[in-house]
């Protein structure tokens, strides 16, 4: 029998005590959750260094700076972000805050409207009663919860009755979602407790 | 039997947790062998991989933390075996801040293990973790190199076999991200439109519905929806690749297919209590006074 190494048994602790709160709130459970988010935001900003800001800023100024130098711009930007725990010149973190709200702005809105929008819109332009059966289901489903998002005027007998329709979808495929998110809760017990049985009880019973 | 159903409806829930606790465990005590189906979806990315030749490069993108990792780090050892068997390459990266670098790690650690010949920048190479992962991925679609620098052991690109004539995003024959949240989706609404290399994901069942909207779009190759993808990755796998069997029927190693085991258990179970406990609120309402 080889009993299983610490980190093993640290592990099982802590998932037990994340677990314990099912049956009612405990200092254990507190202290596991404290201790995850700690431990996460170390995590965070060592891997950051470690992986972004060393190979990718540090290093290539050290090494050749006159290649390199243009990193300087966006390694004063990062440092201004920190400067609003200065009060005195707070102020200044805002200007590197707009430009990263900016490039995000312009990143995101090509990718709605080249990676998201167009796309599906192109998808709902096809032969109502052609080769697919459920292309007449699918249009149907798509201009009934748009009636229902509809919301600058108010709805006449008519378009209630088709938003009316458009709920009915939107119910059906929240149902969906949430049988997925159940199956996907679960998947993250089936992980807690193979590591429990396989990782920490067996080889304790020698199995 | 009115009565019991009338006791039901006052139960404390720490006995539905605690029915739930066991039906989960004991099918990974007693692995029962439920049957897998196979969807159109996970057949489709099974398909791509098996169509590419060897030599081809695909990229994978470690896009999860360990909160889900029963969910992914299957799907990623099976794509990653089909590789090694295939002799396609792949160029490994995560995108994931809390995690995903260890679980890229791992992953890559267990597969080389089990295939030996996998030569490290030859035949894979593992470049690490970059943060922000929507900008990196803007950056590869022109220059990984720009994003990664170097390799996890800091090895500059440029000297790494596998990344000889792949200077971008379009070089590479698929992009396949193990996701959980937003950077999975980022995959397919930015790269694929800007370099137009196709996309399969690996997502987890909590976000797998809404990826459906951009298979039926064609912006994706396939997708392996949460575990139940993965168990019918790896079925679609032991079927055509019999040898790997020896993976995925180990008692002492978790694989979806035998998580699905617990999966489907536990919804029997959940779908018993739903009964139970609407049955006995209609029974109370019944019996109720106008």
């Amino acid at each position: 029998m080889t009993l299983p190494p610490i980190g093993v048994w640290i592990a099982a602790f802590l998932t037990i005590s994340a677990l314990s709160f099912l049956y009612k709130d405990n200092p254990f459970f507190r202290f596991a959750e404290s201790l995850f988010a700690g431990v996460s935001l170390g995590y965070y900003i060592g891997i950051t260094l470690d992986q972004t800001l060393v190979p990718n800023l540090i290093e290539p100024l050290a090494h050749d700076f006159g290649k390199n130098w243009d990193l300087v711009v966006p390694g004063l930007l990062g440092l201004m972000l920190y400067m609003r725990y200065v009060p005195k010149i707070g102020w200044v973190s805002r200007y590197a805050l707009a430009i990263y709200v900016t490039y995000y702005i312009g990143l995101d809105f090509t990718r709605r409207i080249h990676g998201e929008a167009m796309p599906q819109v192109a998808r709902i332009i096809q032969p109502v009663f052609g080769p697919n059966p459920l292309a007449f289901v699918f249009v149907i489903g798509v201009l009934s919860v748009l009636v229902y998002f509809f919301f600058s005027r108010e709805q006449g007998p008519v378009t209630r009755r088709i938003s009316r329709l458009g709920i009915w979808f939107l119910m059906i495929s929240f149902g969906a979602a949430f049988g997925f998110t159940v199956m996907g809760r679960v998947a993250l017990l089936i992980g807690r407790l193979n590591f429990l049985i396989l990782d920490w009880i067996y080889p304790i019973l020698g199995i | 039997m009115r009565r019991f159903l009338e006791r039901l409806l006052g139960l404390d829930r720490r006995w539905i947790f605690l029915f739930v606790l066991l039906s989960v465990a004991i099918p990974i005590i007693v692995p029962i062998g439920l049957p897998v189906t196979t969807t159109e979806s996970t057949r489709k990315a099974f398909d791509f991989i098996e169509a590419l030749k060897p030599g081809d490069t695909i990229l994978i993108s470690f896009d999860y933390g360990p909160s889900s990792a029963p969910e992914n780090d299957p799907m990623a050892e099976a794509v990653m075996r089909q590789c090694a068997l295939r002799k396609i390459r792949f160029i490994v990266i995560a995108l994931y801040p809390l995690g995903g670098l260890n679980l890229a790690n791992n992953a890559v650690a267990k597969v080389v293990s089990e295939f030996p010949d996998l030569k490290d920048g030859t035949d894979y190479v593992n470049l690490g973790y970059k943060d922000g992962a929507s900008a990196v991925m803007r950056r590869m679609g022109d220059d990984i190199a720009g994003a990664f620098p170097t390799d996890q052991k800091g090895t500059p690109l440029s000297q790494i076999p596998i990344m000889k004539g792949i200077a971008s995003l379009r070089q590479v024959q698929l992009v396949f991200t193990v996701a959980t949240g937003i950077i999975g989706e980022w995959w397919i609404t930015q790269v694929h439109p800007q370099s137009g290399t196709p996309v399969i994901i690996g997502p987890t069942a909590v976000s797998a519905p809404k990826y459906y909207a951009f298979l039926n779009s064609g912006q994706l190759v396939g997708m392996l929806g949460g575990m139940k993808g993965a168990a019918e990755y790896e079925k679609l796998i032991r079927a055509r690749y019999p040898e790997m069997a020896r993976f995925y029927t180990t008692t002492h190693d978790f694989t979806a297919t035998k998580g699905m085991d617990g999966q489907t258990v536990m919804h029997l179970i959940v779908l018993l209590f739903i009964l139970l406990g609407n049955s006995a609120f209609l029974l109370s309402r019944r019996g109720a006074p106008r």
